[in-house]
C-alpha cells in the first residue's frame, strides 16, 4: 500500500493541491470541496497540509451505522461510498484528524479516496511537500518528517 | 477501458508561464481534455501546477476569438482572414508610404508563445524595414539580465539543486515558477539554507532559514552591506577576485560606507541581521546560489541596485560554480534575427536615444517612450503597430496613456485568444493560435537540455505566429525572408547547426541535452562575455554613456523626499498561482478561488485608516486613482506604511496609479515598485 506524505518542512501553502483536488472532486477550484486542506500558521509559522491518513483501524468506517465507508482492496484507501453515505456526520465527528468533511449540497460526508491510486494532490504539488510512496518508506519518512517539524517548532519557538 | 482507446496521447512543453514544464497532453475527439505533468521531464519531474491544467480551459475557452474581426465604426464585423490580410497589408505599405517606413512597429507579448515567436517578431519588423520592435521585455526580465551582464556579460541560472545556500531576493517562485520551488526545497533537504529578502512574507518565505524583509527600493544598500561584511570577514575569493575581475579596489572603497548600521537605516534591516545573513552566505562559498527576482527592477535606481547584488558573486566566486550561479551554454541555434544582414538603428530605434543600455543589449524599444511617440509624433510619427498576445492597457504603466496612445493609431492590429482590453482598442483582432496549436523549440538553461513544443490541435482562422508573418510578408513583397513552409521546416533550419533533428526532439520529450554543462568556463579560453572580459565590479562602458561606474545606491523618492499627501509605498505586481500577468481571469475556476483584487495593508496602516477587509479604498497616485477593496494581511506579511496590489485585473486596474516616466536612467524600466499613494476609504452612497 503507498501513502501520501506531507513535509512541513517543504510546504509553502501556495493550495495548488487543495485546487487541484476541488477540481477533481467539483470541477472548481472552490477549496471547500478539497480533501486536503493546507493552512499557514502566521502565530508560530508553520504550514501545514491535512489529509486522510487511511488509518489501520479507521474509526471512521467502524463506526458509520450505514456501511458507507470501505478499504479499497486495491489502493488501500478508506473510501466513502456516497450513494450508501446517510449524511448522519458520524464519521466526521469519529476523526480524530478532522479530515472527513460535510458536502452541504448533495448532504454526504466526502474524503481524499487517493483518486484511485493517482492523488491529483501530489501531481500538483509544486513544492514537493506531498509525496505518494509505499508503506514501508512513508513510515521512515514520517518519523523524519516529524523529527523536523519538532525541530522547526522549537526554533521557531527561541527567535 | 474501450474509451480510454480513443484517448490520444501527446508530450509537449506548457506555455502558461515561463517555466516550460514537460507535459502529457490528452485529446478525445478532436479536443484536448487533460494535462498532466509528465514524470520523464528533467524540470517539473511530473508535477504542474494548476496554472498547467488550465491550458485545458484557455484552449477550450467559449470566449475564444474564433473569427477575424473589422472595427466598424464602434462595432465589430466579422471579415475573411484572407481578406483582412490584404487590408492590413495594404493599410500598412501606405502607412509606411506616407509616414516612412519607421511609422509601423510591432509588438510581442508573451500569451502565444516563445522563443521563436519572439524572433519572428523582430525578423518581421527589420524585414518592412522599421527597427521598431517592442515587447513585455523593457518593462519586465530584461532589467535583471541587463544589470547581470553589465557584472558578468550574462545572467547565470540558479544551480539551486546542487546549492548550500539559496538567496531568493524579490521573487516567489511558488506563484512565478512553480517548478523552480522543487529544486529549491530539495537543496533545503539536503541542508542547504534557504534565505528569502522580500518586501512581502511570500509563500516560499514561509520556507526559509531566514526571512529578511526590506523596504521597497532598497536592496542595493543590503547588497552592498553584504559585500562590506564579506570584505570585512575575509570571506570572499581571493583567488577570483586577482585572477577574473576588474575593478575591485574601487568597489572595496565605494562598499566601506555601507556598515551595517547605515544599513539598517537605508533598508529597515537590523544591523546584526545584515551581519549574520552575510556570513550565512559567505561561509558556504561557492555553492551558492542567488536569484534576483521581478522585485528589484521596477525602481527608479533598479539597474543599480541589480549590479550590487551580481557583484556579489564575483565576492563569493559562485560565478559558473556547481550548486553557484551557473552560466548555461545555449544550443547552437540559427538566429532568426536580421540585426547582422539588415541593421536599422541609424533610424533611431524608439527608446533607444533615451535608454541605449536597452537597445545595446536587448535590441529593444521602449514602450512607454513609444506610447508618448504615437502621441506627439516625436521624434518621428509612429502610426501603426501589430501586437500579438500582449495586453498593455493593464499591464503597461500609466493605462489611461496607453489607451490614448493605442486608441489613437491609425493602424492597430491584435492577434489574440481573447477579446482582452487591449483589443478592445484594435482596427483588427485576427485570432492567434495558443501554445497547443503550434510547435516550437524551448530549452532549460540549468539542465542544458532542448526540448519541443507540439501543434496538438488546430482551429480554423487562427494561424500561427510564423504563418501570420509569412502571409502577410508576401503581401508586403518581403517573401524572401519567410521562405520556410512551415513551422516544421522553420525548426529544420534553426536546428541546422546543431546536429540534432526534430526526431531527436519528439524521442526525448524528457529533454535532449545539448551539451554536458562544464563548470568555471572562463578559466578557459571563455572569457566573460564583458568589454574587459573579466567580472566587473565597475564598468567602464556605463561611465562613458555618463551613468555611474559603481553600483552605486541612491534611495528611492519616497524615503529621501517623502511626500506628506501621499505617505504609503504601494508596489505592484506580486503574483498569484493561477494568473500570468493580465491572463487567466476569465477562467471560472480562478474566479471562484480568488474573486476580486485587492490592496495588502497593514493592520495598524487598517486600523489608522478605519478600514477592514472588504472595504472599498480609493488609492491616489500623481498619476491617477483606482477603487480598489482592501485586505488586511497579518502583521508579519507586510511593513506597515507598505502596501501590495497584483497588476492584470480589469476591475481595478493598478497601473492607472503607476508611472510610465519615472525610470530607471539606465535601462527605462519604469517605477512600478515603490508608488507613493494616499488611501482614503471610500465612503458607501448606496444606504445613503
Amino acid at each position: 500500500m503507498r501513502f501520501i506524505t506531507m513535509d512541513v518542512t517543504k510546504c509553502v501553502v501556495c493550495r495548488n493541491c487543495e485546487y487541484a483536488c476541488s477540481f477533481r472532486q467539483a470541477g472548481d477550484f472552490d477549496r471547500d470541496h478539497s480533501n486536503i486542506r493546507v493552512e499557514y500558521y502566521d502565530d508560530v509559522k508553520i504550514c501545514l497540509p491535512q489529509t486522510c491518513m487511511h488509518c489501520d483501524n479507521a474509526w471512521c468506517l467502524e463506526i458509520c451505522p450505514a456501511a458507507a465507508i470501505i478499504r479499497n482492496e486495491t489502493t488501500g484507501a478508506i473510501e466513502i461510498i456516497s450513494e450508501r453515505c446517510v449524511g448522519c456526520e458520524m464519521c466526521i465527528l469519529a476523526c480524530p484528524f478532522g479530515n472527513i468533511h460535510f458536502d452541504k449540497i448533495n448532504l454526504v460526508s466526502r474524503k481524499c479516496n487517493l483518486c484511485e491510486g493517482e492523488p491529483n494532490c501530489v501531481s500538483f504539488c509544486i513544492s514537493g511537500a506531498l509525496q505518494y510512496i509505499e508503506a514501508e518508506n512513508s513510515y521512515k519518512n514520517n518519523r523524519i518528517i516529524f523529527q523536523r517539524f519538532i525541530d522547526k517548532l522549537s526554533q521557531n519557538n527561541n527567535k | 477501458m474501450a474509451k480510454k482507446e480513443i484517448i490520444e496521447h501527446y508530450t509537449s512543453l506548457c506555455r502558461m508561464c515561463d517555466n516550460r514544464c514537460g507535459i502529457n497532453v490528452y485529446v478525445e475527439n478532436g479536443r484536448i481534455i487533460d494535462i498532466t505533468g509528465l514524470r520523464e521531464h528533467k524540470w517539473n519531474h511530473g508535477r504542474i501546477c494548476v496554472k498547467g491544467r488550465l491550458g485545458v480551459d484557455q484552449v477550450n475557452a467559449p470566449d475564444r476569438i474564433l473569427k477575424p474581426l473589422k472595427r466598424v465604426g464602434s462595432r465589430w464585423e466579422e471579415i475573411d482572414l484572407e481578406q483582412a490580410y490584404d487590408e492590413i497589408a495594404v493599410k500598412i505599405k501606405k502607412l509606411q508610404a506616407t509616414w516612412g517606413k519607421r511609422a509601423m512597429s510591432i509588438w510581442k507579448g508573451e500569451a502565444l508563445g516563445f522563443l521563436t515567436q519572439e524572433e519572428l517578431a523582430r525578423r518581421f519588423t527589420h524585414a518592412i524595414g522599421s527597427p521598431n520592435y517592442f515587447s513585455n521585455d523593457s518593462q519586465c526580465y530584461v532589467g535583471r539580465w541587463i544589470g547581470y551582464a553589465l557584472v558578468t556579460g550574462n545572467w547565470a541560472t540558479q544551480d539551486f539543486i546542487n546549492t548550500r545556500c539559496a538567496v531568493i531576493w524579490g521573487s516567489n517562485p511558488p506563484y512565478s515558477q512553480p517548478n523552480l520551488t522543487q529544486a529549491i526545497l530539495g537543496a533545503k533537504e539536503k541542508g542547504a539554507k534557504i534565505i528569502v529578502i522580500d518586501i512581502r512574507l511570500s509563500a516560499i518565505a514561509r520556507q526559509a532559514d531566514e526571512f529578511v524583509q526590506i523596504l521597497p527600493g532598497t536592496d542595493g544598500a543590503l547588497a552592498l552591506g553584504i559585500a562590506r561584511q564579506l570584505i570585512e570577514d575575509d570571506n570572499i575569493s581571493h583567488k577570483f577576485i586577482s585572477g577574473y575581475t576588474h575593478g575591485f579596489e574601487e568597489y572595496a572603497e565605494y562598499v566601506a560606507a555601507f556598515t551595517p548600521d547605515r544599513v539598517e537605516k537605508e533598508t529597515g534591516i537590523p544591523a546584526d541581521t545584515v551581519v549574520h545573513i552575510a556570513r550565512e552566505i559567505g561561509n558556504r562559498r561557492p555553492k551558492i546560489s542567488i536569484y534576483a527576482g521581478n522585485g528589484l527592477e521596477h525602481h527608479e535606481n533598479g539597474i543599480n541596485n541589480i549590479r550590487a547584488i551580481a557583484c556579489l558573486d564575483g565576492l563569493l566566486g559562485n560565478l559558473d560554480e556547481l550548486g553557484g550561479n551557473f552560466i548555461a551554454e545555449k544550443p547552437d541555434l540559427r538566429s532568426l534575427t536580421l540585426y547582422r544582414e539588415k541593421p536599422l538603428r541609424h533610424l533611431q530605434p524608439i527608446g533607444a536615444d533615451r535608454f541605449p543600455v536597452l537597445y545595446d543589449f536587448r535590441k529593444e524599444c521602449h514602450t512607454m517612450t513609444g506610447m508618448d511617440t504615437i502621441l506627439t509624433g516625436k521624434p518621428y510619427p509612429l502610426k501603426g503597430m501589430i501586437l500579438s498576445g500582449g495586453n498593455p492597457a493593464l499591464t503597461n504603466p500609466n493605462s489611461r496613456k496607453v489607451v490614448k496612445a493605442l486608441k489613437a493609431l491609425e493602424l492597430f492590429v491584435v492577434r489574440e485568444l481573447f477579446m482582452t482590453e487591449t483589443a478592445k482598442l484594435a482596427d483588427y483582432v485576427l485570432p492567434a493560435a495558443s501554445y497547443l496549436e503550434h510547435s516550437e523549440l524551448h530549452f532549460h538553461p540549468i539542465h542544458q537540455i532542448i526540448g519541443i513544443s507540439r501543434q496538438i490541435v488546430t482551429f480554423e482562422n487562427c494561424d500561427y505566429d510564423y504563418i501570420f508573418y509569412k502571409k502577410l510578408a508576401a503581401r508586403m513583397g518581403v517573401e524572401k525572408y519567410f521562405p520556410w513552409k512551415d513551422s516544421e521546416e522553420l525548426t529544420r533550419w534553426m536546428l541546422q547547426d546543431t546536429g540534432i533533428t526534430i526526431d531527436d526532439l519528439l524521442a526525448h520529450p524528457e529533454g535532449l541535452e545539448y551539451k554536458p554543462r562544464r563548470y568555471q568556463k572562463y578559466k578557459d579560453n571563455d572569457l566573460l562575455s564583458t568589454p574587459s572580459g573579466k567580472f566587473e565590479f565597475v564598468s567602464d562602458y556605463l561611465k562613458n554613456y555618463g551613468y555611474s561606474y559603481l553600483p552605486e545606491y541612491i534611495p528611492p523618492t519616497y524615503i529621501t523626499r517623502p511626500n506628506p499627501e501621499y505617505p504609503y509605498v504601494l508596489s505592484t505586481g506580486a503574483r498569484k498561482v493561477f494568473y500570468t500577468h493580465g491572463r487567466n481571469r476569465n477562467f471560472k475556476c480562478c474566479k471562484t478561488a480568488i474573486p476580486n483584487p485587492d490592496i495588502e495593508i497593514h493592520p495598524i496602516d487598517a486600523k489608522n485608516l478605519g478600514v477592514s477587509t472588504g472595504d472599498i479604498v480609493t488609492v491616489t497616485s500623481t498619476v491617477g486613482s483606482v477603487d480598489i477593496p482592501v485586505k488586511v494581511v497579518h502583521s508579519s506579511h507586510i511593513l506597515p506604511g507598505v502596501t501590495q496590489i497584483t497588476h492584470g485585473w480589469k476591475e481595478s486596474n493598478v497601473n492607472l496609479v503607476t508611472h510610465d516616466d519615472r525610470n530607471d536612467p539606465i535601462d527605462g524600466f519604469p517605477l512600478l515598485k515603490s508608488v507613493e499613494i494616499k488611501i482614503k476609504p471610500k465612503v458607501d452612497t448606496s444606504d445613503i
